[in-house]
């Protein structure tokens, strides 16, 4: 399901990514994934088998709770939602990606002096 | 992140493993199963879209493994599979298995024992609270001044005679005027009592004790009152007692309305008042209490002790004093105040002779009361050292095996390295290996120290009796003996993975490469042999040592026949029977008990034989000068059928009859010894003596008998006369004695009958300590019994140990050089000659081993000289004994490889290369 011009996950912010999905309001680990795919507008490549040891690494963490409830189509899934720690950690890491992305930017954005 | 749901997350991963395999299992089956309902909705065929959604989601089993490690399982899981596979390689060697763990077993088990043993002979305390401020007053160089005594009185290490007994008022005076200790209180632990308690009699222990004592101890009963002042003020007046909480379980299965109750005490009517915490257990030891606690006013009436009290006996020194130190007074000075004091109060109180030398009185720790268990304190130390020796010598095998099959494994390391195992991993693996041999060796350690925790108490009681002490299991003592022995185990373990590991991969594979890294492994290896040899060698000398004592004790020549004679004490209490009744009450018990069907012959003896306990007074031949000093002798008071019925055969003159009455001339019979001693080259027999105290009458010495040993078959047959009982009534009155029954019927039978003869005379006279001759005897070697079990089951187990190691090391040494071998044979050395060189190697670790081994048995021997009886601790026929005895079993064990050696096939041995 990877579109035409997909890019690579960096590294680490899967976790970053499914923590906002999730942010947005209850979803099951298929629905993370679709969520994902739908706001970057499948340009994002995420690789399925590792999305699950990350929703458990975050559950682990305390930043999510997992519980099982009804899918739309009347099915057993678990669906995850954003903990009070879950949301500090999502500030921070929003943070730091911005702070991140202006110093790259700018460094990226410097015209070469004349030569 | 948060720890709480870090931990629960944990907890489910762990505990509730197989639940949380199915939740990923769920999870993941749903969106597999929603992403092809997906793709059908956009056209694609079923098959095809589940084809599509597995593919595209990679890996299914590799998600649930991260997820579930996502959850911190990724170490227990490792460590189950570490354990799944250490149980493998385990099973797989049951032989190894077995010989570690029980090495582990035996070093914790029999370690853990015999600690527990001796930290309660030696160190138990008094259950009070602050032990520590307790001191117990003593009296040394005391010879001028004490004639008569009741009690502890013994040498100390100065030679000087010392005892804890002092005189009533002595006490008192001390008391009054003491301003050095916080508080000074009396007490005695008395003679058994007989307790008559709903019309049943039974035989008592007692402690007497001052009004201030429990005040003093700071101790509180569990229910009702303690003595207390007012209950030891003049004699008779407080007729009360404070029972143990044993006593207490025992006799009134604890129901609270013992208080008030009102029970006979030798005839005495007294109160219940107090019932004492279970762990208390007075003041003279901290390891068994008195069952009955009276205050001494009540010792003129229930315990009278001659027609005087003993409350106002000057000359009679029996009570023991404790006192609590003050805070802030140096120790020095209050003994130095204290003693100024006990010798003013003995100056006091007694009529001295001119330029008598007075005693000095002593303050010493009392947090263990009087510590009786001290004459236990030396078997024990050298239990200690011996049990310390087999857990050396079983960690030392333990070793030995781990080395062994260590450098067995480097292979198996060497392919697991090559195959990319990491290097951490192969020692968590070790690691886990190791701890689980020490595990299992703990637990069985653990089992075999409960199951004989009791044992060495029971071993050292009286078989009749309760156990000496309680010992209760120490976990402390466990951790200490389990911690060397997994030490030993992780330590050995992992040394030989640690080297595997840092092997170069490829030497550790080609088989050339064995020869130079086990070089150093074989050293080491014959070092521990050597060591083990060595301790084998001194454990089985101390065994030899102590079971050649034990034999030369019981196949020494008694001078009685103990054989078929029933033993039992009776004390009639004098208030009921004082002097002349308690006489006339024997005489009709003697004559009773010899019709009871089944009885060969009755007597009686104030001392029963070979029991420990004498009689020794003056004796004085009246032909001698009186200028002479002074000399003793044993003496035994005895029913008029003694001789015949114990055996001792009389040699010359006659035995008594029943002509020798409490009227008639007062006779006595000697023993040969005797007769060497005071009449040589003369005629004993019809001589006359005087006997000290009771001066006033001559003695006509009727009869001589054979030499029969008294209190104790170790030392020599000391001179010894024998009065009969009933011209040498006590005055005291309530004389006990010991009653010997000829009888061929069974004990548990004949006892029963005799009971009832007994309670036909008096239904208040219980019989106690029922026992066999043989029996008192067997009690009073006890201390030789248990060192001879104890040092011989350590001598088998070393022996064990001992071929189990040499047995390793030349079967390694074998297969290591099959190769050499096969070169040797095929040059053409014999078979023979090849099994005379294994053997020779093997000769030689034995044989420094016994040097050492010996030499360290010379050196020790003489700790425990004085506990050996008929043989020096440089005893030839032991030496010699137990080195044939060890190099049997070391060329037995090396037997086997030796042999393997000799049937090389040198064609083999050299294709195997």
């Amino acid at each position: 399901m990877s579109g035409d011009k997909a890019i690579d996950l960096l590294q680490g912010t899967l976790d970053m990514l499914v923590l906002k999905a999730v942010s947005l309001g209850p979803l099951h680990g298929y629905g993370v994934l679709l969520r994902i795919q739908q706001i970057s507008q499948n340009r994002l490549e995420i690789q399925q088998g590792s999305l699950y040891p990350a929703l458990y690494r975050l559950e682990h963490e305390g930043w999510i709770a997992g519980e099982w409830g009804l899918s739309e189509n009347k099915r057993r899934a678990r669906f995850y939602r954003l903990t009070a720690a879950g949301r500090r950690r999502l500030e921070m890491e929003t943070r730091k990606w911005h702070d991140f992305a202006d110093v790259v930017g700018t460094i990226l954005k410097t015209a070469p002096e004349e030569r | 992140m948060s720890l709480r749901s870090r931990v629960a997350t944990w907890w489910k991963a762990i505990f509730r493993a197989q639940g949380l395999d199915q939740q990923v299992a769920e999870e993941l089956q749903f969106h597999i199963e929603s992403y092809a309902e997906d793709l059908m909705r956009s056209g694609v065929p079923r098959d095809e879209a589940f084809r599509r959604a597995r593919a595209e989601f990679g890996s299914l089993a590799a998600a649930r493994e991260n997820s579930r490690h996502a959850w911190g399982t990724r170490f227990f899981d490792e460590l189950r599979g570490d354990l799944r596979h250490a149980a493998r390689v385990l099973a797989k060697s049951p032989g190894f298995t077995a010989i570690a763990v029980a090495s582990l077993a035996l070093g914790i088990g029999a370690n853990t024992v015999i600690f527990t043993t001796a930290q309660h002979a030696l160190l138990d305390r008094l259950h009070v609270p602050h032990p520590e401020q307790l001191r117990l007053l003593w009296n040394t160089d005391n010879g001028d001044v004490v004639h008569m005594f009741w009690g502890h009185f013994g040498q100390g290490p100065d030679g000087k005679s010392e005892t804890t007994s002092f005189s009533y008022p002595v006490y008192e005076q001390m008391r009054r005027e003491n301003r050095a200790l916080a508080q000074l209180c009396a007490f005695k632990n008395s003679f058994p009592m007989t307790a008559t308690i709903d019309g049943q009699a039974e035989s008592v222990s007692t402690q007497m004790v001052s009004g201030n004592f429990y005040a003093t101890m700071e101790v509180q009963p569990a229910l009702g009152r303690a003595i207390e002042e007012r209950d030891d003020g003049k004699p008779g007046s407080g007729p009360v007692v404070v029972i143990s909480d044993a006593f207490w379980t025992k006799r009134f299965g604890r129901s609270p309305a013992v208080i008030g109750k009102t029970i006979d005490l030798n005839g005495t009517s007294m109160t219940v008042i107090g019932v004492n915490p279970a762990q208390f257990t007075g003041a003279f030891s901290a390891q068994r209490s008195p069952e009955i606690f009276l205050p001494f006013s009540m010792q003129p009436v229930v315990a009278p002790f001659g027609t005087k009290s003993l409350l106002t006996n000057n000359d009679m020194w029996w009570v023991m004093m404790m006192g609590r130190v003050k805070p802030g007074l140096a120790g020095a000075s209050a003994q130095a105040q204290m003693n100024a004091l006990f010798q003013a109060s003995v100056r006091g109180t007694m009529t001295l002779k001119a330029g008598a030398k007075m005693p000095v009185l002593l303050l010493q720790d009392g947090s263990r009361g009087q510590n009786s268990n001290a004459e236990l304190s030396k078997p024990i130390y050298v239990l200690l050292g011996l049990a310390g020796l087999v857990l050396l010598l079983a960690c030392a095998n333990l070793a030995n095996l781990l080395l062994a099959r260590g450098s067995a494994r480097q292979r198996e390391m060497s392919v697991r390295l090559a195959m990319g195992a990491g290097r951490r991993r192969i020692l968590h693996q070790m690691l886990t290996e190791s701890l689980l041999l020490s595990a299992m060796g703990g637990a069985a350690g653990l089992l075999l120290a409960y199951g004989m925790r009791n044992i060495i108490p029971r071993l050292l009681a009286d078989p009749w009796g309760p156990p000496a002490f309680n010992a209760t299991f120490d976990w402390g003592i466990f951790a200490f003996t389990a911690g060397v022995s997994v030490l030993t185990g992780l330590v050995f373990g992992l040394a030989p993975a640690w080297q595997a590991t840092r092997v170069n991969v490829s030497a550790g594979l080609k088989e050339a490469g064995q020869t130079t890294t086990h070089r150093r492994r074989g050293l080491s290896g014959k070092a521990i042999v050597v060591l083990q040899v060595s301790l084998s060698m001194l454990l089985l000398v101390g065994a030899g040592l102590f079971v050649r004592t034990l034999v030369n004790l019981d196949t020494a020549q008694l001078g009685f026949q103990p054989d078929h004679l029933l033993l039992f004490d009776l004390n009639p209490p004098g208030t009921r029977y004082p002097s002349g009744k308690d006489v006339a009450l024997h005489r009709a018990l003697e004559e009773k008990l010899a019709g009871v069907p089944g009885v060969e012959g009755v007597t009686l003896s104030q001392n029963p034989l070979v029991a420990g306990s004498i009689s020794n007074g003056p004796f004085t031949p009246s032909n001698q000068a009186k200028t002479e000093q002074e000399q003793d002798a044993e003496y035994n008071v005895v029913g008029e059928r003694f001789f015949a019925t114990m055996g001792i055969p009389i040699v010359a003159g006659r035995g008594f009859n029943n002509a020798d009455t409490e009227t008639s001339r007062k006779v006595a019979v000697i023993n040969r010894a005797l007769a060497k001693k005071f009449f040589p080259g003369s005629d004993p027999l019809g001589q006359t003596f005087r006997d000290g105290e009771r001066n006033s009458q001559t003695i006509t010495i009727v009869g001589i008998c054979g030499d029969a040993h008294y209190d104790q078959v170790q030392a020599a047959i000391e001179p010894t006369y024998y009065m009969p009982y009933r011209q040498h009534g006590d005055r005291k009155g309530g004389m006990g004695m010991t009653y010997e029954i000829a009888t061929r019927i069974k004990p548990e039978a004949m006892v029963p009958e005799l009971r009832a003869a007994v309670q036909s005379v008096d239904r208040n006279l219980p019989l106690v300590d029922v026992r066999t001759q043989k029996e008192q005897i067997a009690a009073t070697m006890q201390q030789e019994r248990i060192l001879a079990d104890l040092t011989a089951g350590f001598g088998l187990i070393a022996l064990v140990l001992a071929s189990i190691g040499i047995y390793g090391i030349m079967a390694y040494s074998v297969s290591r050089r099959t190769n050499e071998i096969g070169i040797r044979m095929a040059l053409g050395a014999q078979p023979r000659r090849v099994l005379r060189m294994v053997l020779g190697e093997a000769s030689w670790i034995v044989a420094i081993g016994m040097v050492a081994g010996l030499a360290g048995a010379l050196a020790l021997g003489r700790l425990v000289a004085s506990m050996l009886y008929g043989l020096k601790p440089w005893d030839p026929a032991t030496f010699a004994m137990s080195s044939t005895l060890l190099l049997l079993v070391a060329v037995g064990a090396s037997w086997i490889p030796a042999r393997r050696a000799a049937g090389v096939d040198p064609i083999k041995a050299l294709r195997h290369e």
